[in-house]
């Protein structure tokens, strides 16, 4: 039986940074693969590197070394443009501080994505409207960023990160500057609205709960990348 | 870019008003600037172009001939042997309007005085036309001292038909009698005509004294050959002394007089601009500093560098099309103002202009505008750039940003090296005077790139001292210099603009009136200066020079005749002195000997140049000068270049007997007696005016008084400098407010931190106080060596190549203070708001902003 190409994948994957004279390496080696419908979680030692990975995922960095693979592209063959539009089309993003632009309400910060490509149409913008009411924040769409709390923000930034629908989505520690209630109210919902749709989710996080409801679990340990059940144990022992 | 992006720029500018406000002022106060003196240019330039071509009209050429004029024969020699069929005779002058014109203080109304031949007139004047109902060619022609307005004019002097109307007309008391007005068909044609008093030519020979003579005979010949073949028998026909040019040529040449004048406002209003860009710099370069995250989200949501560069550059578009859009406005309304300052100096200076109202052409709107978009675009060029590399989605800090500052430094730094290397050498090298300009711009971007190395080293030796004054706070307030180089950078280098130009400018006229007072004191000897009343130039009895000298308390009469006259280098001014050996003491020569010049030009074989002169036409001494003369052509020896101050374009001074031979011109333009010890002035005045006569009469000025009415015309001719210094300095005022501003309100988390650890409010003061008083400090200390090789640069290089005087650089002992002071309170005085804000703020607010 051939399985079917993973979505994400990493091949001998190494990244330094010159700091000064010295080369610190934060990556050596590096393989991993996650499968279209996965939700594989990533977890470290802060500094570690793990937001290194999530950059390196999104095109966003280059490896030093080796080959990052999404969608069967290798991102390395791609100029800094074709891989911002590369992103643009296949990638959602859910930031620890929810990022959302200030200066636009909730309804165009989720809009944003769509028009980015130009594929805003009705349909679409009614479906990305019904993704806000999907996380409960229909009666919101005229506010700006500010006039909402941090949990009501970050359920903004969980649709703006599907309203595009990618193929990827990317969290970084998304729970991370919310109380536990909260954070779990939106892991829960993006476990909900990524799976339901098919969609392959990489998330850094700190978090034992997530490790629990995750398809693969990564570590990054003297920057080796290391996969399997000792990184949920670890994670869980945290 | 997308709609979403657009708005959320837009909004961004609305939630900050005072950055883009600050931004849009600092475009429109340069734009301002450059279109109000661009458009006080044009205006001055179109009021002289109208009222040249109501008097030139349609002729083709003139005849015109030296300061005595052409003997009215030449006219009807033309007519019937060189067979010239439209040709008309010209007798002109200007004349004061005796009273009932001006309000109290105002100057008196100089009318250009038009004596023509109705009868020859169809073909060039349209305004003249003999054949109109409304024309009064009878009494027009037969009455004596018949003259005609246009109908405005003589509304404004409160006149109509049959009305008597008192002049000074070459010096005399004269009537003449309003037979009827003009009605110009349009008001252009009323603007030409304003000015003009039409008067037939005999009625103008007789007012002006010249019967028998005429001022010239325009002309209208044919294109090509036969027109040519008539021209060069015309040029036969002539008696010597006589030129025959195209009517254009000596209007131009007359523009040109002015040319410098008007290219030396262009630069100082271009040094606004500079300041205005500035200001946008770093407006826009704050704008996106503070949007850093923001740039950084929408790069990873999938917005390209190319978007983003365009994103920011639309903003800093949309800033230049607003300021722009107001500085047109703005500049509109300078340039009423400004108007009125240039025609002053044209009067002052160069030759009798009025301008009624200010002309907007479309050309110079566009270009202002145009150049308001350049500027903006190239000051957000620079931070649209360093907006695309915001990493994707990193937080960014502003270490990171002073890191790439710092990083920065060495290039600004070799990059002013060499804009001032290169500076130095477009000034060193001969060349025009638009090459001069832009060296003194290289120098001024070129320090103003120097200025955050500079201030680097100065916070290194300053930290000591105000650690001294102010303890730890001091310390810190000089830390915080340099750690916010990147906007501490941009604000010391606009002020070390602004304040260096300000110096500069203010140490070139210091410097330019110590050597007019100079001059004046070693060139005005006499006691009293006589000249007849009204325009200068009016001719004097020369009868009253040996009156004067019989007058009791009279020592010494010198008697001189300023004339225009032809040479094959174009009309020349001449000064005609009698050259007795006490009167050589009032011209100091700058090039060649005393003894050797001097008897030279009294045998006739030579003349003296003023230094204009020489600057103008290449000539030092033994360089030769040919002149057109009532007597033919006389060549002569350049035998020394002489000090002189009072017109820039120069003249040529010759001994009086001299001139008298050569020119036929018995008159004269001005007496300057010596008084015995002891003499009562203002005795000899009134016998002097005795002796003149109740019809002539006389302008006598006292030495003191002379000296000072030179001076107030020096002061009136750099009071547009100051006012344009005033204005650059404005811009750059502003441009420092808003650096202090932004660096400051972006230090609300720091110092919201140094809040909540126990700083009070008067230390927070103190701490904003003093960062922005070492800014100030190190400005002024960068902007004193600037601003002193801007004057030296202004004095010796743009002044020499514009107008050829030599004038001494002097450096007063307050000018070292003075830029001290200037950037220091400038400093502290845009730092009050920040302090007042930043001190006002509740620390836990400043904690939660980010």
């Amino acid at each position: 039986m051939s399985a079917p190409p993973p979505l994400v994948e990493l091949r001998a994957v190494t990244r330094s940074f010159r700091e000064g004279d010295r080369e610190r390496v934060v990556l050596r080696g590096a393989d991993a693969a996650v499968h279209r419908g996965e939700l594989a979680v990533l977890v470290g030692k802060s500094g570690s590197g793990k937001s290194t990975v999530l950059n390196l995922v999104a095109g966003i960095d280059l490896p030093t070394g080796g080959e990052v693979r999404v969608d069967g592209v290798a991102l390395s063959r791609l100029s800094e443009r074709q891989r911002t539009l590369f992103r643009r089309r296949h990638v959602g993003f859910v930031f620890q501080f929810y990022n959302l632009i200030p200066t636009l309400t909730v309804e165009e910060n989720l809009l944003l994505p769509l028009e980015l490509q130009g594929r805003a149409t009705p349909p679409r913008r009614q479906a990305a409207l019904d993704l806000l009411a999907e996380v409960g924040l229909a009666d919101r769409a005229g506010a700006f960023p500010d006039r909402l709390s941090g949990g009501e923000q970050q359920r903004v930034a969980v649709a703006r990160a599907l309203a595009h629908d990618p193929a990827l989505v990317l969290a970084d520690e998304p729970t991370g500057n919310l109380d536990l209630e909260t954070g779990l109210a939106v892991l829960a919902l993006l476990d909900r609205l990524t799976r339901r749709a098919g969609r392959t989710m990489l998330m850094v996080t700190h978090s034992a709960d997530v490790v629990g409801l995750a398809d693969r679990v990564f570590r990054i340990e003297d920057c080796r990348l290391i996969e399997g059940p000792a990184a949920a144990r670890a994670a869980g022992a945290s | 870019m997308t709609p979403l992006l657009r708005r959320s720029a837009l909004r961004h500018f609305a939630r900050h008003p005072w950055q883009g406000g600050l931004a849009v002022l600092g475009v429109a106060l340069g734009v301002a600037v450059v279109v109000g003196v661009d458009l006080a240019n044009a205006s001055a330039r179109r009021a002289f172009t109208l009222s040249t071509e109501a008097v030139v009209g349609r002729a083709t050429h003139q005849v015109a001939g030296g300061p005595g004029g052409l003997p009215e024969e030449t006219f009807r020699r033309l007519v019937l042997e060189a067979g010239v069929e439209a040709a008309a005779p010209v007798v002109e002058d200007w004349v004061t309007v005796e009273r009932g014109t001006a309000m109290p203080g105002e100057p008196r109304r100089v009318l250009h005085l038009l004596g023509l031949d109705p009868l020859s007139e169809a073909p060039f004047r349209p305004y003249l036309r003999p054949g109109d109902a409304g024309f009064p060619l009878e009494a027009f022609l037969l009455r004596p001292g018949a003259a005609v307005l246009a109908a405005e004019t003589a509304q404004e002097l409160g006149l109509a038909p049959g009305d008597e109307l008192r002049l000074l007309a070459a010096g005399r008391r004269r009537e003449v009698e309003l037979v009827g007005v003009l009605e110009p068909e349009d008001a252009a044609a009323g603007r030409a005509l304003g000015d003009l008093l039409l008067v037939d030519v005999a009625t103008a020979q007789e007012l002006l004294g010249r019967v028998g003579r005429l001022d010239g005979i325009d002309l209208r010949l044919a294109d090509g050959a036969p027109g040519a073949a008539l021209l060069a028998r015309l040029r036969r026909a002539l008696p010597a002394g006589t030129e025959l040019a195209p009517a254009a040529s000596r209007a131009a040449r007359t523009l040109e007089m002015t040319r410098a004048f008007r290219v030396n406002l262009t630069a100082l209003s271009f040094l606004a601009l500079v300041c205005g860009v500035f200001l946008i710099y770093n407006a826009i370069t704050f704008s996106v500093v503070q949007r850093r995250s923001l740039l950084g989200t929408l790069r990873a949501l999938g917005v390209t560098r190319g978007e983003v560069f365009a994103l920011v550059l639309g903003e800093a578009l949309l800033v230049g099309a607003a300021g722009s859009a107001l500085g047109l406005a703005a500049g509109v309304a300078l340039g009423q103002g400004l108007v009125r300052l240039v025609t002053q100096t044209i009067n002052d200076l160069y030759f009798v202009l009025s301008v009624r109202e200010l002309a907007v052409p479309p050309a110079v709107l566009a270009k202002g505008a145009l150049l308001g978009m350049a500027a903006t675009l190239l000051a957000a060029l620079a931070p649209a750039h360093e907006a695309t590399a915001a990493p994707p989605r990193a937080v960014l800090t502003r270490s990171s940003l002073e890191a790439a500052a710092r990083r920065a430094l060495p290039r600004a730094t070799a990059a002013g090296g060499a804009l001032l290397a290169l500076g130095g050498l477009l000034l060193a090298v001969p060349g025009p005077l638009a090459l001069s300009f832009a060296g003194l711009f290289g120098l001024i971007f070129g320090a103003a790139l120097l200025a955050p190395a500079g201030t680097v080293l100065l916070m290194r030796l300053l930290r000591p001292l105000a650690g001294g004054v102010f303890g730890v706070l001091g310390r810190m307030a000089a830390g915080g210099v340099v750690a916010a180089l990147s906007r501490t950078g941009v604000a010391v280098a606009a002020l070390v603009v602004a304040v260096s130009v300000a110096v500069g400018v203010g140490t070139m006229i210091d410097s330019f009136r110590a050597t007019v007072v100079r001059w004046l004191d070693a060139s005005l000897g006499a006691d009293l200066y006589v000249a007849a009343a009204g325009r200068p130039g009016t001719p004097l009895d020369p009868a009253l020079a040996e009156r004067a000298a019989a007058l009791p308390g009279v020592a010494r009469v010198d008697a001189i005749r300023r004339a225009e006259v032809l040479s094959a280098r174009g009309p020349l001014r001449v000064l005609a002195v009698q050259v007795g050996a006490q009167g050589r003491g009032a011209f100091e020569l700058r090039q060649g000997r005393r003894s050797e010049a001097w008897p030279e030009v009294a045998a006739g074989r030579a003349v003296l140049v003023s230094e204009p002169l020489a600057h103008r036409l290449d000539l030092r001494p033994g360089s030769r000068l040919r002149f057109s003369t009532a007597a033919g052509e006389r060549d002569f020896a350049v035998a020394g270049v002489y000090a002189d101050y009072a017109t820039e374009q120069g003249m040529a001074l010759l001994a009086l007997p001299v001139y008298r031979r050569l020119w036929d011109d018995p008159f004269l333009s001005g007496l300057s007696l010596h008084l015995q010890p002891g003499a009562d002035a203002a005795a000899v005045e009134r016998a002097l005016r005795r002796a003149a006569g109740a019809d002539r009469p006389l302008a006598v000025t006292a030495n003191r008084e002379l000296k000072r009415r030179s001076l107030a015309v020096f002061d009136r001719t750099f009071r547009i400098t100051a006012v344009l210094r005033l204005l650059a300095g404005l811009v750059a005022f502003v441009g420092v407010l808003s650096s202090l501003m932004a660096l400051q309100l972006e230090r609300a988390r720091e110092l919201g931190v140094l809040r909540a650890h126990g700083l009070t409010r008067g230390q927070l003061w103190r701490l904003v106080t003093a960062q922005t008083g070492l800014l100030g400090l190190a400005a002024g200390l960068l902007a004193l060596p600037l601003g002193l090789a801007l004057a030296a640069v202004m004095v010796h290089v743009v002044n020499r190549r514009s107008f050829g005087w030599t004038v001494r650089l002097d450096v007063a002992p307050e000018v070292f203070l003075q830029p001290l002071a200037l950037a220091i309170g400038a400093a502290l005085l845009a730092g009050l708001y920040p302090a007042w804000r930043m001190a006002r703020t509740a620390p836990a607010e400043a904690l939660r902003e980010e």
